[in-house]
């Protein structure tokens, strides 16, 4: 039966795929890192961008939540004097806070989740888990990381020149709205962003092109889709979305550019334009992108929680289908993002009503994650608790999604903290735990070593406090009114905001953990065999060294009809 | 590199022009920058924004002719062609989303003109323009020689497939003539068109959508030229010839966005209006 | 609906070109117009602005849910949320929680050695699937009423008032009380602390209204958007530039109800609040007729009365025809009501 095959060991001739030959030859360091054609060099090298990306928007962060701990402003001057201007006029506090909500919703989205999950762990594992040696494209492969770094790039210059009269920076908040970010912000630093969400996008679309094919093209034989792993399902699924939906945004955010620069009105009111077209534009990528962020997630949690039970997936073929309907549906709900611009009653209801639909394959993961838990033999070695943890706040940001899909309720929810809240939750707790998991589910197959699964564990659990003491609080500032980006508040929300603030810290204590375990592991981890996760881990990856030869299945593996979770299960390892 | 490679996959050797193609992306989009902002750049543009086309020039030459080295070598087994297709079809699967942007766009100032802009006055096409072009003359034509090329290519196609290299190069020498032609023509349209460039939606739409489609035209000419090259050089067999394929899949998906254009923005949103 | 087109375009504040000098002014137009509008309060005599004491919409301190609702429609959506959401999402969440507590306790590798190999159950995954969407289809019901509710069309007597973002204060703009314009900025703490109001929400001018009465709220974006949000009224509509958005709202008792621009526009985003002082329609009557060219909707039906009758008669037209009489403002309604519609 193929349908319950969530994973398999390789069957293939390990005793001379890679004994000792130029499967390992390394280029040298430049040659290596620079000019790399290797899918697990460039994942590599996308988890170290992203951590970097997550470092400096989680510090950004960090200066917003220590401004958000008092009402008045305290910081936001100083930030200023430290980047060089003057700072005490209160248009520049004001615009200082655009451009650190505007960094930090674009570094988070852009370059830290996506090239962490995509980029990271896609490039990495959906190659080992359907048996192929690389890459259709490994050449493209690398120009996607580099464009993501150049997009990187022009959004940190964008930091340091005029966005407006009020100062350095592009102030429009990550989803760039017009006429604001036209009209609204004259001077280059808008420009810079724009190039950088092209250039991103551009590194994004390629290296949707190359997983499509990869996964269309090059799975082991004898590996149908309905063998692959949720993972590959997962990063199939948001290559599609990828696909679709960033050249939609490159067109507007084109719009943007030479409305700002050559004198189209596109959503200049002047000459007729729109501004409500570019929500409709950015939303119609905005929506799908959500799901970019979460379903390469949502395929890490499913292999984490069958490895951990012990059991094969519950439920395979709904957990594959569930992400394609996710994905389907995802692109005509857009408009649940504008409910306040003035649509008519008819769009609010199909809107409504179209959204709420996405909650029906969601419910079908969440229940299927549970099932396939539900009469294993659960280890709760780190991975597994930091997906378990997924599972839940993940449940508990999907269901506020599901009140702010109220058309009419969302009226008086839209652009406040309660949209912060239910955001935070599914992004900077699903995807970002879903990355944890993912992370110390794989780190010593990447590397080579052990990470403390002690302190693993002690970072979980605080930044599992941290994260909820920030962010649950939010709802009950959005609930009462307190509007989205504002860097003052009146003193009735200050209590939550302090509380929010001191949350951060205790998250903050949990990462220096996480910096701590990561160098340990590194430098002074136990060596890891090849499948150090024993009998649960079943899929293609397992079969190898830990890390993987440089490169792979020199001799492709071969899946047979009956392989399942219960065949071969252990370590096969390659002799390397 | 491939050792004890034992499948079909093609495993490339580390390559420079991947990190150099992206330098050349951020130095064009920052030199699109400078240029955009004279008052705070001053003059720097003209050697990074002319630094960006070189890179991206030399990225596609260099990028590009390894491509056909390693084709020419026979790296390319059949199932490295096939990747190629699916990413060709990928590709241009991506760009239909890109003119998808631009047709919601030219949808929402036709169907729903702004009311209260004076230049637009509840019309479309909007009060601000005094005529349009006349879409049975010009545009026509474009649209015939657009069609037209797009037989010349199928036939440079079975030329190939049929071993007949000189019609391979006549039907491609046509094609790129008639590629060139449709681009002279969209000039002189642009040129002589009886309204200018931005100001109002119709405008903007009208030329950023046929903009970019020119410049898709441009980039399906040279690809063209880049086969007929190759066609002189004895590249290509009657089995393996995906170069001039996805050369060809590009050019009919130029030719079906232009037919959309022609339809929508050239008969559809002008219809009514003052001709010129 | 082409008159009343003309009509928009002509009033200054919506004259498009005329918003980007705004823009470009924005100082000089403040102060310009608070200047008439402490004019027009001084000039009032009789009329008295509520006190503090009069608060009702504003948020409190560590409280956890909606601010209490002040109109039909919100307490429609407070219900809602309050007695069919949350009671859904809190036992969804309890209930998922339950599921993994109960596995990590049964499941776990010391309670169960030997996993099962269960990994299909139809029946199951049919009662997942359909039990949300019949939960959805529940909520469904009252969601699509409330909207359904919130786009009634207002009545014959609604008064129109519009509501104008600009960078970064707003203008209300009385379109059937003779078309003035009170231009509202915030309080600084100090100010706001003197009048026993809470800073971040004061505001010098408020935008007064009449309890009971329908009011055809509209919104227009001046320079950029800008978003009209009061919490205690279940009411936020997006103020666009090109486009006039409209939505009725009906305030049931007298007081005053804070709000906040909800759309980010630009850097003094976060200090554009909103004040709105509901009246009885006597106070409100009186208040109108202490601002410059403000007049009740009698007044206003007299005069066009008036001027149709010296239209008639040539005789009396010198006189009349020299006021800048309010026009066929009832149109703008429609022309917006469709723009609304847009996309
Ligand atoms: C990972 C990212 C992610 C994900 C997965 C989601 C998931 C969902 N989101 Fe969210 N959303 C964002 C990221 C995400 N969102 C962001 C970033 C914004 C703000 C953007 C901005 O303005 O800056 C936003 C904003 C946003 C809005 C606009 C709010 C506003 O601005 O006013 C809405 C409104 O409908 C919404 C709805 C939903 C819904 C219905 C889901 C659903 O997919 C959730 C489905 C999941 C569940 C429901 C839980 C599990 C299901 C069960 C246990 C089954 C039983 C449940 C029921 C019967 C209810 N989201
Ligand atoms: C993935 C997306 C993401 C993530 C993770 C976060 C994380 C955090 N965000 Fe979020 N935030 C956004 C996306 C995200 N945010 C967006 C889109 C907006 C809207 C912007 C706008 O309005 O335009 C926003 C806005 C926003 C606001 C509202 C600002 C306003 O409206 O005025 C606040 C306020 O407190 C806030 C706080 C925080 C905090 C304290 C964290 C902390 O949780 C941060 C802690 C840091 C981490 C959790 C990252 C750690 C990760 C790594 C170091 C990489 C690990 C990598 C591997 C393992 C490979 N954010
Ligand atoms: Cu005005 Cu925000
Ligand atoms: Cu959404």
């Amino acid at each position: 039966m193929a349908t319950t095959a969530d994973g398999f060991t390789a069957h293939h001739d390990a005793d001379h795929a890679h004994a000792h030959h130029d499967a390992d030859h390394k280029p040298g360091f430049f040659a290596r890192w620079f000019m790399s054609t290797n899918h697990k060099d460039i994942g590599t090298l996308y988890l170290i961008f992203a951590i970097i990306a997550g470092i400096i928007g989680g510090a950004v962060s960090g200066l917003m939540r220590w401004e958000l701990a008092e009402p008045g402003i305290q910081v936001l001057g100083q930030i200023i004097q430290f980047m060089g201007g003057d700072g005490t006029t209160i248009e520049q506090q004001g615009h200082m806070w655009n451009v650190l909500i505007t960094a930090h919703g674009l570094i988070m989205v852009f370059f830290m989740v996506m090239p962490a999950m995509i980029g990271g762990f896609g490039n990495w594992f959906v190659p080992l888990m359907i048996g192929a040696p690389d890459m259709a494209f490994p050449r493209m492969n690398n120009i996607s990381f580099w464009l993501t770094v150049a997009g990187f790039v022009s959004l940190m210059a964008s930091a340091f020149v005029p966005g407006g009269p009020a100062g350095n920076g592009a102030g429009t908040g990550w989803t760039v709205y017009a006429p604001l970010s036209t009209k609204g912000s004259v001077g280059p630093a808008v420009d810079f962003a724009i190039f950088s969400l092209h250039l991103a996008g551009a590194g994004s679309i390629l290296g949707a092109t190359n997983f499509i094919t990869t996964i269309f093209n090059m799975r082991a034989p004898g590996m149908t889709l309905h063998k692959m792993p949720l993972f590959v399902w997962s990063v199939l699924v948001t290559a599609f979305l990828l696909l679709l939906a960033l050249p939609v945004l490159a067109a507007a955010i084109t719009m943007l550019l030479t409305d700002r620069n050559f004198g189209t009105t596109f959503f200049n009111a002047d000459g007729g334009g729109d501004p409500v077209l570019y929500q409709h534009l950015f939303w119609f990528f905005g929506h799908p992108e959500v799901y970019i962020m979460i379903l390469p997630g949502f395929g890490m949690i499913s292999q984490i929680v069958a490895t951990f039970s012990r059991k094969p997936v519950f439920g395979y073929l709904g957990m594959a289908y569930a992400m394609v309907a996710i994905g389907v549906v995802g692109f005509v709900v857009w408009a649940h993002h504008m409910y306040t611009v003035g649509l008519s009653v008819n769009t609010k209801m199909y809107f409504t009503a179209a959204t709420m639909v996405i909650a029906v394959p969601t419910g079908v993961k969440i229940f299927s994650w549970i099932a396939t838990m539900w009469g294993g033999s659960i280890e709760f070695k780190s991975p597994m608790v930091w997906a378990l943890g997924m599972i839940f706040l993940f449940t508990v940001g999907g269901v506020t999604g599901v009140v702010l899909a109220n058309g009419g309720i969302d009226d008086n929810m839209h652009d406040t903290y309660y949209v912060v809240a239910h955001f935070h939750y599914v992004l900077s707790m699903g995807a970002v735990f879903s990355l944890f998991a993912g992370w110390y589910y794989w780190f010593p197959k990447m590397f080579g070593r052990w990470h403390s699964e002690f302190l693993a564990h002690v970072h979980f659990w605080l930044f599992f406090i941290g994260v909820n003491v920030i962010f649950f609080p939010m709802h009950f500032l959005g609930l009462q009114g307190m509007a989205r980006r504002y860097p003052d508040y009146t003193p009735a929300f200050e209590q939550w905001n302090h509380i929010a603030s001191w949350g951060y810290v205790i998250m903050a204590v949990s990462m220096l953990v996480f910096f701590v375990n990561t160098f340990y592991a590194l430098f002074a981890g136990k060596k890891a065999p090849g499948n150090y996760w024993g009998e649960g881990a079943t899929t293609l990856e397992w079969s190898l060294s830990s890390p993987p030869p440089f490169h792979q299945f020199e001799t492709l593996p071969v899946i047979e009809e009956h392989h399942s979770h219960y065949d071969h299960i252990g370590e096969k390892p390659a002799k390397a | 590199m491939a050792g004890a490679k034992n499948h079909d996959y093609h495993i490339l050797a580390p390559d420079i022009w991947p990190f150099i193609g992206a330098l050349a992306g951020l130095t064009f989009t920052s030199g699109m920058v400078m240029f955009m902002h004279q008052e705070f750049f001053g003059d720097l543009w003209h050697v990074v924004l002319w630094a960006g086309v070189a890179l991206l020039i030399a990225t596609f030459f260099g990028w590009f002719t390894k491509i056909v080295n390693e084709a020419q070598r026979g790296d390319h087994t059949p199932v490295v062609q096939l990747h190629m297709r699916y990413g060709m079809i990928l590709f241009i699967a991506s760009e239909v989303m890109f003119f998808v942007g631009w047709f919601w766009s030219f949808f929402d100032f036709a169907l729903f003109p702004n009311t209260l802009s004076e230049v637009i006055g509840g019309e479309f096409p909007p009060k601000a323009i005094e005529a349009v072009i006349d879409p049975f003359s010009l545009p026509l034509l474009n649209t015939i020689i657009l069609l037209t090329s797009g037989t010349t290519v199928t036939w440079a196609h079975h030329a190939l497939i049929h071993g007949d290299r000189d019609g391979l190069k006549k039907g491609l020498w046509l094609t790129i003539a008639l590629g060139v032609l449709f681009s002279a023509i969209q000039a002189y349209e642009y040129a002589h068109a009886p309204f200018d460039f931005g100001g109002n939606t119709y405008s903007s739409a009208f030329y950023m959508a046929t903009g970019f489609h020119g410049f898709h035209v441009l980039v399906g000419t040279i690809f063209l030229a880049v086969c007929l090259f190759r066609a002189y050089k004895g590249h290509f067999t009657p089995r393996q010839h995906f170069g001039f394929e996805a050369a060809a899949w590009y050019w009919h998906f130029v030719d079906v966005v232009w037919l959309f254009l022609f339809i929508v923005v050239y008969v559809w949103g002008g219809w009514g209006a003052e001709i010129h | 609906a082409d008159p009343a087109v003309a009509e928009v375009t002509d009033s200054p504040n919506t004259d498009l070109s005329a918003a980007s000098e705004v823009n470009a002014n924005a100082a000089e137009n403040r102060s310009v117009a608070e200047g008439e509008v402490v004019a027009g309060d001084e000039a009032g005599g009789g009329f008295q602005h509520f006190g503090p004491e009069m608060i009702k919409g504003q948020p409190e301190a560590g409280a956890y849910g909606f601010q209490p609702q002040y109109s039909d429609n919100g307490r429609f959506g407070l219900w809602m949320h309050d007695a069919i959401l949350m009671p859904i999402i809190t036992i969804i969440s309890f209930f998922v929680l339950g599921l993994l507590m109960w596995v990590v306790f049964r499941y776990n590798k010391r309670a169960n050695q030997v996993p099962s190999k269960t990994s299909h159950n139809t029946l199951i995954e049919v009662i997942w699937t359909v039990l949300p969407v019949l939960i959805l289809v529940g909520i469904a019901v009252p969601s699509i009423t409330l909207l359904a509710r919130q786009y009634e069309s207002p009545p014959e007597n609604a008064i129109t008032i519009k509501a104008n973002g600009y960078q970064w204060y707003w203008g209300y703009e009385y379109v059937d009380n003779g078309g003035f314009e009170v231009i509202s900025n915030m309080l600084d703490e100090a100010e706001a602390l003197d009048a026993g109001e809470p800073h971040q929400l004061a505001v010098d001018n408020r935008m007064v209204v009449p309890v009971g009465v329908p009011i055809r709220l509209q919104t227009f974006g001046s320079d950029v958007i800008h978003s009209f949000g009061i919490p205690s009224l279940w009411f936020k509509l997006d103020a666009v530039p090109g486009r006039i958005n409209e939505l009725m709202l009906t305030i049931d008792e007298p007081g005053i109800y804070y709000g906040q621009c909800m759309e980010l526009c630009g850097a003094l985003h976060g200090f554009m609040p909103i004040a709105i002082e509901a009246r009885t329609l006597e106070d409100y009557n009186a208040w109108v007729q202490t601002q410059p060219g403000g007049m009740t909707v009698e007044q206003v039906r007299a005069q066009a009365a008036q001027e149709a009758a010296a239209a008639a008669a040539p005789a009396a037209a010198e006189d009349a025809a020299e006021q800048d009489g309010p026009a066929a403002e009832e149109e703008n309604a429609e022309v917006a009501a469709s723009e609304g519609q847009t996309a």
